[in-house]
């Protein structure tokens, strides 16, 4: 009993001792979070560009906390959603309408009014600023740019006498350059694969948009239901149709089970992947040659795109008009979309920024080529459209369906129709609630 | 007349004690516990989207779920049949890495922690083991059953890739963890006093006898919790199905909990969510009640049989 | 003579079980282990050597040095005094609320006692992500968020011990009465007869519950990263996902780092299961 008691003291004086270790500063404290945790190559130019801001003016003080970009996300979508959001924080910019719609953001348009030569908006992607466009006001800023492009190993090519002029521009050429690079063993088990259109961050809606297609028209409802939809999917699948499913999960569980990249482990000779991909490359030291080029899009009337998306800079309004911190989270976000952060950002993190001048400076002095293709390619980057009744359409609601159809339980008509049916269903469901 | 005093005043002092020591628990769920739970159940009559302020819309949510819902339906489904397959074998499984854990051999203890590594080791090591073990075309277990599937002249089983075998393939590989209730087994192994056995052997008995007519009635206690547990943790089932599966193929997979994840993950529907939650409270409470009945099944030592 | 051969024979058929058992036992740790082995290999690789992933399983040169880096990553001590500050008061909290409330449950008379039984079920049944967002906007509301009490304050109110307390119950239903009417009569209270009977006959099972809480501490990341702001009181757990970034990271020093976090657990396991000795309890008292 008395052990129980002591234990219960020490317990209660703990308590104590945690609750009131504050740190108090005269500044006025802005929180900001970003995604390089303490203990990632990333963390201490971050606290670097943070400090250097802190050392500039001795109003504000921001206090910059990391967290790791898988946690990130539940970590600040609870703090938005109980109105304890830090000043300023990254989030995803395809939806940053809906957060602007719910009254959480500030209004950045508002500041710009009171300080027009606080940010040179012309710096940015136009289609950029639109996504994070509200009734004709600005509520959030294109902070990154995820672009997706196609990466080939020119090693692989040269092994089979194939140079950098026969890298493949239209899906024909995909496929004849393809075809040549497949390696199959005598027991019929890939080794390895020229492309194939389902991998990657190939999706279905990529390719759809290459052929001027969608998944929605203007009035957000479904579509998908054309023969040229069909079309685009069969064309997915009947790219490597020489082999057996069997093979093809058999090779692509293989490359799950080796937990790295496939291109970077140079199974595949071509695929679609994003920017990261290169990060993944450069940090494993991988010895081989590889260059990264515009995806090829269909031979007749092929539109020039890829998914391109981004994280968004935001300014949270937690309804308790705190206009200081307001004023000093102004503050901080131009210093973050200024030139040489955004330049420093992009080699402390690996990601191509927002900032268009100080990435193509950047490419120039680094004299980087895939960088520099990289960014040709952002030009051409469109992102998803937000669909309030069904906000992941593109992940949890479509891929059952095309799972269905790449195992052959369905046929593309089958899983088209059955896809659309249940987004009209989500449709119908979400206007009954709201 | 004396007596009956003492009687009622021990049971008035028993109903007090009773109440000091659930104190801490009581007070702890009405005071930190009632709001959160309250607040989820307001919310499911509403379109809580996470941001945005929420709006009352009555008994829609929960009128959708059984009405205009296809998945709600089949993830439901499969609960159920993982449940009804998933908690006998897992008692089993760890009943008998008990028995096979409470043998009083050399290293005892090492094969113990050995045994319950795969609780405690990543996600990622386990993930990659299952598909090490299961993986149709070049996993270890279809390479030892090959023989087999010659013999009987069939296809290759498809394991989580095939929908009729998903959920089994599922069940097979939680089945790793079993860890969790040997421990509570080998501990109520303990309770089991020698004296019984002893005297057992004395009459001659083997180890058939002693197992079942000494010992599984005596774990009564802890099977029967496991069983309980089993039904409640059953039924909020996910995240292998997360991991491996993705809910597939053809939503075999799609568990209620996943759908419920989901609801709120990916659609936010928050108020969709807590409606599911809610219901889900309500099977779940239905399924356990009736299941607490299997208690007079149950022999406590400490009871008068 | 006869019982001689009896006695020799047996312990022949002994000495053949144990070595039957053994080769169970080995085979079956080798599936157990694979994971663990798994995580090592992969702990002691370059990153050259990870883009070769499983085909290449063990580590050419092991790279013991990557254990170093990982923990000087990041801030190890720290976190690890955040996490033991965090387990130690959960495993002393929820200890004291599930014994005494299983006490309650299992060998008290009381009004309600049956239907609150049912509620305490009944509070395990509703998946918790439903109750996350509330339970945040009520601690924000009682100004706990960025101090650890969120973490640590429910375990000493019964908070997430309705499993613990359902199987203390259990095992407390397993005391014969007679002990603590045997008690009553000689004068004491029920704190005593809990304190003095039921939780030493029960070592067990109470070990079994803090063997249990603590690991659900030690490896919780989720509650820290929701209810925790300031890095400075970060735990392991969540201090070690930092390896996980968004492009891959660095698996090598990831596992070297799970590894270092799983080995207290393993360790407590290891003592904890010591306890699991086989018939500690009743020898003196006639079965």
């Amino acid at each position: 009993m008395k052990k129980l008691l002591a234990a219960l003291i020490v317990a209660v004086a703990a308590f104590a001792a945690i609750a009131c270790d504050n740190e108090s500063t005269d500044r006025i404290t802005i929180d900001f979070w970003h995604m390089a945790p303490v203990g990632t190559a990333a963390y201490t130019p971050t606290k670097a560009i943070i400090t250097a801001f802190n050392e500039s003016q001795d109003t504000y003080f921001v206090k910059g906390t990391g967290f790791s970009f898988w946690d990130y996300w539940d970590k600040i979508n609870i703090a938005i959603s109980s109105r304890t959001a830090p000043d300023l924080g990254l989030s995803t910019l395809d939806d940053s309408v809906s957060r602007a719609e719910a009254g959480v953001l500030y209004n950045i348009s508002d500041f710009l009014d009171a300080d027009p030569d606080g940010l040179e908006l012309d710096e940015f992607y136009d289609a950029a600023l639109d996504f994070a466009t509200y009734q004709n006001d600005l509520y959030a800023l294109p902070f990154t740019a995820t672009v997706r492009v196609l990466y080939y190993n020119l090693d692989m090519f040269e092994e089979v006498g194939l140079t950098v002029a026969d890298v493949p521009t239209t899906w024909s050429e995909l496929y004849d350059v393809a075809k040549q690079l497949d390696i199959v063993d005598g027991d019929g088990e890939i080794q390895r694969l020229g492309f194939d259109p389902s991998y990657g961050n190939a999706t279905y809606h990529g390719w759809l948009w290459e052929a001027g297609l969608d998944f929605f028209d203007e009035n957000l409802d479904p579509t998908l239901n054309t023969q040229a939809h069909i079309d685009v999917l069969q064309w997915m699948k009947d790219f490597n149709a020489e082999f057996t499913r069997n093979q093809l999960v058999a090779f692509g569980d293989a490359n799950t089970l080796l937990g790295i990249n496939p291109f970077a482990g140079e199974r595949v000779a071509m695929m679609v992947e994003t920017d990261g991909l290169y990060e993944i490359i450069q940090n494993a030291n991988a010895d081989f040659t590889f260059g990264v080029t515009t995806i090829p899009v269909p031979d007749d009337n092929g539109v020039r795109v890829n998914w391109g998306s981004g994280f968004s800079i935001e300014l949270y309004d937690n309804g308790d008009n705190d206009t200081a911190s307001k004023a000093g989270a102004w503050e901080f976000l131009k210093y973050m979309m200024s030139y040489d952060v955004q330049k420093e950002m992009s080699e402390v993190n690996g990601w191509i920024m927002a900032h268009k001048r100080a990435m193509s400076d950047l490419a120039t002095e680094t004299g980087d080529p895939i960088l520099a293709r990289l960014l040709v390619e952002v030009e051409y980057a469109r992102d998803k459209v937000y669909v309030p009744y069904a906000p992941s359409w593109h992940g949890n609601d479509w891929q059952p369906y095309y799972n269905n159809f790449l195992s052959g339980e369905m046929t593309a008509t089958e899983a088209l129709a059955a896809a659309r049916a249940n987004y009209i269903q989500k449709q119908e469901n979400y206007d009954a609630t709201h | 007349m004396k007596r009956t005093i003492t009687v009622r005043m021990m049971k008035k002092q028993e109903n007090r004690a009773g109440y000091m020591f659930v104190f801490p628990w009581l007070f702890g769920l009405i005071v930190l516990g009632i709001f959160p739970i309250l607040m989820s159940f307001y919310i499911s009559f509403t379109n809580y989207d996470m941001i945005s302020p929420m709006e009352w819309i009555g008994f829609e949510n929960y009128r959708i779920l059984f009405t205009n819902d296809s998945l709600f339906w089949k993830s439901l489904g499969n609960t159920v049949y993982h449940v009804a397959i998933a908690v006998p074998l897992s008692i089993f499984v760890g009943l008998a890495l008990a028995f096979l854990l409470n043998n009083k051999v050399k290293g005892m203890s090492v094969y113990r922690t050995l045994f319950y590594l795969p609780n405690v080791v990543s996600v990622v090591a386990m993930t990659l083991l299952w598909m090490w073990l299961f993986q149709p075309n070049f996993g270890l277990v279809n390479a030892i059953l090959d023989p087999l599937y010659d013999l009987f002249n069939i296809e290759p089983l498809g394991w989580y890739l095939d929908q009729d075998l998903s959920k089994i393939t599922l069940i097979l590989m939680g089945l790793w963890t079993s860890g969790g209730s040997m421990v509570i087994y080998l501990a109520q192994m303990q309770d089991i006093p020698t004296t019984l056995y002893e005297s057992a052997e004395i009459d001659g008995a083997g180890w058939w006898a002693k197992t079942f007519h000494i010992t599984l009635p005596l774990m009564t206690p802890s099977i029967y919790f496991n069983f309980i547990m089993g039904l409640i943790g059953g039924f909020q089932v996910f995240t292998m199905a997360y991991i491996m599966t993705n809910g597939g193929p053809s939503r075999s997979s799609y568990y209620y909990a996943y759908y419920l994840f989901d609801k709120m993950m990916a659609d936010n529907a928050m108020g969709m969510a807590s409606a599911m939650a809610w219901i889900l409270l309500v099977i779940v409470l239905i399924v356990t009640v009736i299941a607490l009945k299997l208690n007079k099944f149950v022999f406590y030592m400490g009871e008068d049989s | 003579m006869a019982s001689a051969t009896r006695y020799k024979s047996r312990k022949t058929t002994k000495t053949i079980t144990h070595l039957i058992l053994h080769v169970v036992l080995v085979l079956c740790s080798l599936v157990f282990v694979f994971p663990f082995l798994w995580m090592l290999f992969t702990a002691l690789k370059t990153p050259a050597e990870l883009l070769r992933g499983i085909q290449q399983f063990l580590p050419a040169r092991p790279q013991w040095s990557n254990f170093i880096t990982a923990v000087q990553a990041i801030p190890f001590f720290m976190y690890l005094k955040n996490s033991l500050i965090i387990v130690v008061l959960v495993v002393t909290g929820t200890v004291f609320s599930a014994t005494t409330a299983a006490y309650a449950f299992a060998k008290l008379r009381w009004k309600g006692r049956d239907k609150w039984f049912i509620v305490m079920l009944a509070t395990m049944m509703l998946p918790i992500q439903v109750i996350l967002i509330p339970t945040y906007i009520m601690y924000a509301k009682i100004g706990w968020l960025g101090t650890r009490l969120p973490l640590i304050v429910p375990a000493f109110f019964g908070g997430g011990s309705a499993f613990y307390i359902f199987l203390l119950r259990q095992f407390f239903k397993g005391l014969p009465r007679e002990l603590s009417e045997s008690a009553v009569i000689d004068g004491a209270n029920h704190w005593q007869i809990f304190v003095k009977i039921m939780l030493p006959l029960s070592k067990p099972a109470v070990v079994t519950v803090a063997l249990f809480t603590f690991m659900g501490a030690w490896n919780d990341y989720f509650g820290p990263l929701i209810f925790l702001s300031n890095p400075e009181h970060w735990t392991l757990a969540l201090g070690l996902r930092a390896f996980q970034t968004q492009y891959g990271g660095q698996y090598n020093l990831m596992m070297a780092a799970s590894i270092l976090i799983m080995l207290p657990t393993l360790i407590m396991f290891f003592f904890a299961q010591k306890t699991f000795i086989e018939g500690i309890k009743f020898t003196g008292i006639k079965g």
